[in-house]
């Protein structure tokens, strides 16, 4: 009973900071997500850190796609949880300030576009579809490079995906009632 | 540019889909136009796949010009271009439902076009392994359009749909590891050939057979496995209930009869009879229940979503017997009931819209309040019931004569059965509609929901939807040469 309580209360007061947040995002960060976010000097430390390295380690992982175990999809996991760690470290609504959310669904949209232009491309130049072999008329070791660039458009929608996901289930429910009834 | 039709049936909706959350930056409501535009090039692709492939027979396309055996091949025969045709169908009829109805959010017509594209995939592929990829993203954009509802209800659906639906792709992935440890292949036309090598009664074959069955079983929602499927149908939107309705489960009855045909082959189920009779036993028994859960619900989309656990009985039952006019007569039955179904839930959606009519109670009276509505209702269930004209008539015709031919009685007598208790839930709504006192009056209705009007393009889908129930039926004998074509030489085999 009491914990039901609490976790009413804790709704209300995350229902009551959202749109406080959203209206005026001057107002200050320790009251609009109240005792969700501590600040604290190690993780801000150890997170600032780590990440280049994180980052390029997902970098890494996408290359090895083509010919090694890696590629996109683990690269790309490891490059949305850079963002996760920032946010863990530094709050998550500055994050979401940091990170705009144009720049999150131009990697998504723009990873597909990169794919499907691979594949369509080797149809231009008269092959079948994602026929990479039909790009090495045009510069060397096209293969390689084109998968490569398919492993890289693959790490893009995965982190755009996975950081997406998390901002939204950050942001709560209260966004989602918004019906419109037309 | 003729050859990569196939492909670009999966492509051009990805590439649709990718639209919207770009757009929605600058936009708030180009989703639908981005869907219609993209659904149109897929009807034309489909159009011309479906001429090339009825002028000069399958075709086949090997992805990134990998030969076959190795590369991901995708292919079209007869059947194929009919379940593609049938997608690109639906997905305009219900674009014309949703210009209206909703929901209007960029991010939903994101989810629907990604929906087409696993079901186009679904239907073109030629290989095991992707079957699976693409059963996936039919899967994912299907809870996702579940989850689009308002309310928590669509949410605990979506939620339950996730759950149930993964493990049933997980069973085909399972059963398709198998087939790979079994013959070292993936793909179909290879794997009926090494599976016969294998030797049919290998214990790994076997159990590829069963894993595969089953996961393909659970997205098709047969009895046991259907408890996803009453919660995804009934607490989601209007749009979405009857794309889901039309397609999800259709599109994998189509996977699992290409996987009985194209992979096992009908030798695989002359030579393992217990495994066409267990086949034959789920379906029958999910026809008969499906039947007696829907008699027994007072909900009406509930009441419809039952009816296809019974409907889909019906159809693998008929794959499952597999002789020529079996297979005919589920096929016809697959193509009919989407149309059917998708109709009558979108017509349900304009009974609540109109009049808050939710239940067979509510429903009294209603015949003279929505008259355009409950005569499409009546219509499409009729047709579903199986009254001559109709398209449901001559699947469930052809089914039973397939089954009399191969002497499978339990079949003809199920059928008969459930073809009684379809017409007892479905006259109850008659009558209701018809002949009874309404329950709701027209004065309380004006309030709920701020009296949510009606477009003249969700009446014309669902008027189409009644017309395409009875007009079908001249296009059996299209349907027939078209699995002619190509299922009886899978038969043959």
């Amino acid at each position: 009973m009491s914990t039901d309580d609490a976790g009413r209360n804790a709704g209300d007061a995350d229902g009551a900071a959202g749109p406080d947040a959203a209206d005026s995002p001057d107002a200050d960060g320790d009251e609009a997500a109240p005792g969700l976010y501590v600040e604290s000097t190690i993780i801000m430390t150890t997170v600032r850190l780590v990440s280049p390295f994180i980052l390029t380690f997902a970098l890494f992982i996408m290359f090895h796609g083509a010919d090694t175990p890696g590629g996109g999809f683990q690269g790309g996991v490891i490059a949305g949880s850079v963002v996760m760690m920032l946010a863990f470290a530094y709050g998550i609504d500055s994050t979401r300030q940091w990170l705009d959310g144009r720049v999150i669904a131009a990697l998504a949209s723009g990873g597909v576009y990169v794919f499907v232009g691979i594949g369509l491309g080797a149809i231009a130049l008269g092959g079948q579809f994602l026929q990479y072999a039909e790009y090495e008329a045009l510069f060397g070791h096209a293969i390689k490079y084109a998968i490569e660039l398919v492993e890289l458009s693959i790490g893009a929608i995965v982190a755009a995906v996975a950081i997406g996901l998390f901002f939204l289930l950050a942001a709560g429910f209260d966004h989602a009632i918004e019906e419109d009834p037309s | 540019m003729i050859e990569h039709l196939i492909v670009l049936l999966v492509v051009l909706p990805i590439l649709g889909a990718a639209v919207p959350p770009l757009a929605s930056l600058r936009y708030d409501r180009v989703g639908w136009a981005v869907a219609t535009a993209t659904t149109l090039g897929h009807a034309a692709f489909a159009a011309a796949l479906a001429w090339t492939v009825w002028t000069d027979g399958t075709v086949r396309y090997a992805v990134g010009g990998f030969a076959a055996p190795y590369g991901i091949e995708l292919v079209a025969d007869g059947l194929t271009i009919l379940l593609v045709a049938l997608v690109s169908a639906v997905s305009l009829g219900v674009l014309a439902y949703a210009r209206h109805a909703g929901p209007h959010a960029n991010t939903f017509y994101s989810q629907f076009l990604l929906l087409v594209a696993g079901l186009s995939g679904m239907t073109v592929t030629g290989d095991v392994f992707n079957l699976y990829v693409f059963l996936e993203i039919t899967g994912l954009a299907a809870y996702g359009l579940v989850a689009s509802g308002p309310g928590a209800r669509s949410a605990v659906a979506a939620l339950k749909y996730l759950v149930i639906g993964t493990i049933g792709a997980s069973l085909y992935l399972l059963g398709v590891g198998y087939a790979l440890a079994a013959t070292g292949t993936l793909n179909m036309a290879d794997l009926s050939v090494k599976l016969a090598e294998v030797g049919y009664d290998s214990t790994l074959v076997l159990t590829a057979f069963g894993l595969i069955v089953a996961g393909l079983t659970v997205k098709v929602a047969l009895f046991p496995l259907h408890t996803w499927q009453p919660d995804a149908y009934a607490d989601s939107l209007d749009s979405v209930s009857a794309f889901i309705s039309a397609l999800v489960s259709t599109v994998s009855a189509y996977a699992l009869a290409r996987v009985l045909f194209s992979v096992f082959t009908v030798d695989f189920l002359e030579a393992v009879p217990t495994a066409r009779w267990a086949l034959v036993g789920v379906a029958c028994v999910s026809i008969v229940a499906g039947s007696g859960l829907a008699v027994a619900q007072s909900d009406v989309r509930r009441m419809l979503a039952y009816s296809s656990v019974s409907q889909f009985g019906l159809v693998i039952a008929g794959f499952a017997i597999a002789t020529p006019l079996a297979v005919v007569g589920a096929t016809v039955h697959l193509v009919g009931h989407a149309v059917m179904k998708g109709g009558l839930f979108a017509v349900t959606g304009i009974i609540e819209r109109r009049t808050g009519a939710t239940t067979v109670g509510g429903y009294a009276g209603m015949g003279g309040r929505v008259p355009v509505a409950a005569g499409v209702f009546t219509l499409l269930a009729l047709a579903m019931v199986g009254v001559p004209p109709a398209i449901g008539f001559v699947g469930k015709w052809y089914i039973v004569l397939g089954a009399v031919d191969a002497g499978v009685w339990p079949v003809v007598v199920v059928l008969l059965a459930s073809t009684l208790l379809t017409l007892a839930y479905f006259a109850r709504l008659g009558e209701r509609l018809y002949f009874a006192e309404p329950t709701i009056t027209s004065g309380s209705t004006a309030a709920t929901d701020g009296g949510e009007s009606v477009s003249t393009g969700m009446i014309v889908t669902v008027v189409v939807a009644a017309v395409l129930a009875v007009a079908l039926t001249a296009a059996v004998p299209v349907i027939d040469q078209l699995i002619d074509q190509t299922v009886f030489e899978l038969i043959r085999q």
